[in-house]
């Protein structure tokens, strides 16, 4: 089943504009979780885990929790500082 | 025929994506950048002066790169 195939049933075979970009917001979507998680994960390991050991201790698995939060804060902070700096007529 | 203007409404919806997408970049380097210089050991909150710092570098950022092309513009004449 041609999952660009149109309601209506003529003959198309090119997908919609909408559907089209429908995928490439969802590739984008997969590759910006999959390049956060990257980059929180290795972020907060160079913060927490200083001098690696047997095993992860209690003291750096809350660092990292909380790293992981301070991440997606410091996320919004710049994206709002950035999008405050937008001229208007841009 | 739809297809001349579905090929233009697909041109256009690709462009904001683009822009959309060169966004996300900039602010997920930013982020990246901004929170080695500001964020010590992570905390449960930050302090104010993390804040500010993550704030000012996003917005000093900025203006190196627009001074930055400026600087290149008057090079060129």
């Amino acid at each position: 089943m041609d999952p660009f195939s149109s309601s209506s049933g003529a003959n198309v075979s090119q997908p919609s504009p909408e559907a089209v970009i429908e995928q490439v917001q969802r590739h984008l979507a997969e590759a910006y979780a999959e390049e956060l998680f990257n980059t929180v994960r290795d972020k907060c390991f160079m913060k927490c885990v200083t001098k690696p050991s047997s095993s992860l201790s209690g003291s750096e698995s809350s660092c990292i929790s909380r790293c992981v939060d301070r991440y997606m804060e410091a996320t919004g902070i710049i994206s709002r500082a950035v999008f405050n700096s937008i001229p208007r007529e841009y | 025929m739809d297809s001349s203007r579905d090929t233009a409404e697909l041109q256009k919806l690709l462009e904001q994506e683009k822009s959309r997408a060169m966004l996300n970049e900039l602010v997920n380097k930013l982020t990246s950048v901004c929170w080695d210089k500001c964020v010590g050991t992570p905390g449960s909150k930050f302090s104010s002066s993390e804040t500010a710092c993550l704030s000012n570098c996003a917005q000093r950022y900025l203006e190196t790169s627009a001074l930055i092309v400026r600087r290149f513009t008057s090079m060129q004449q």
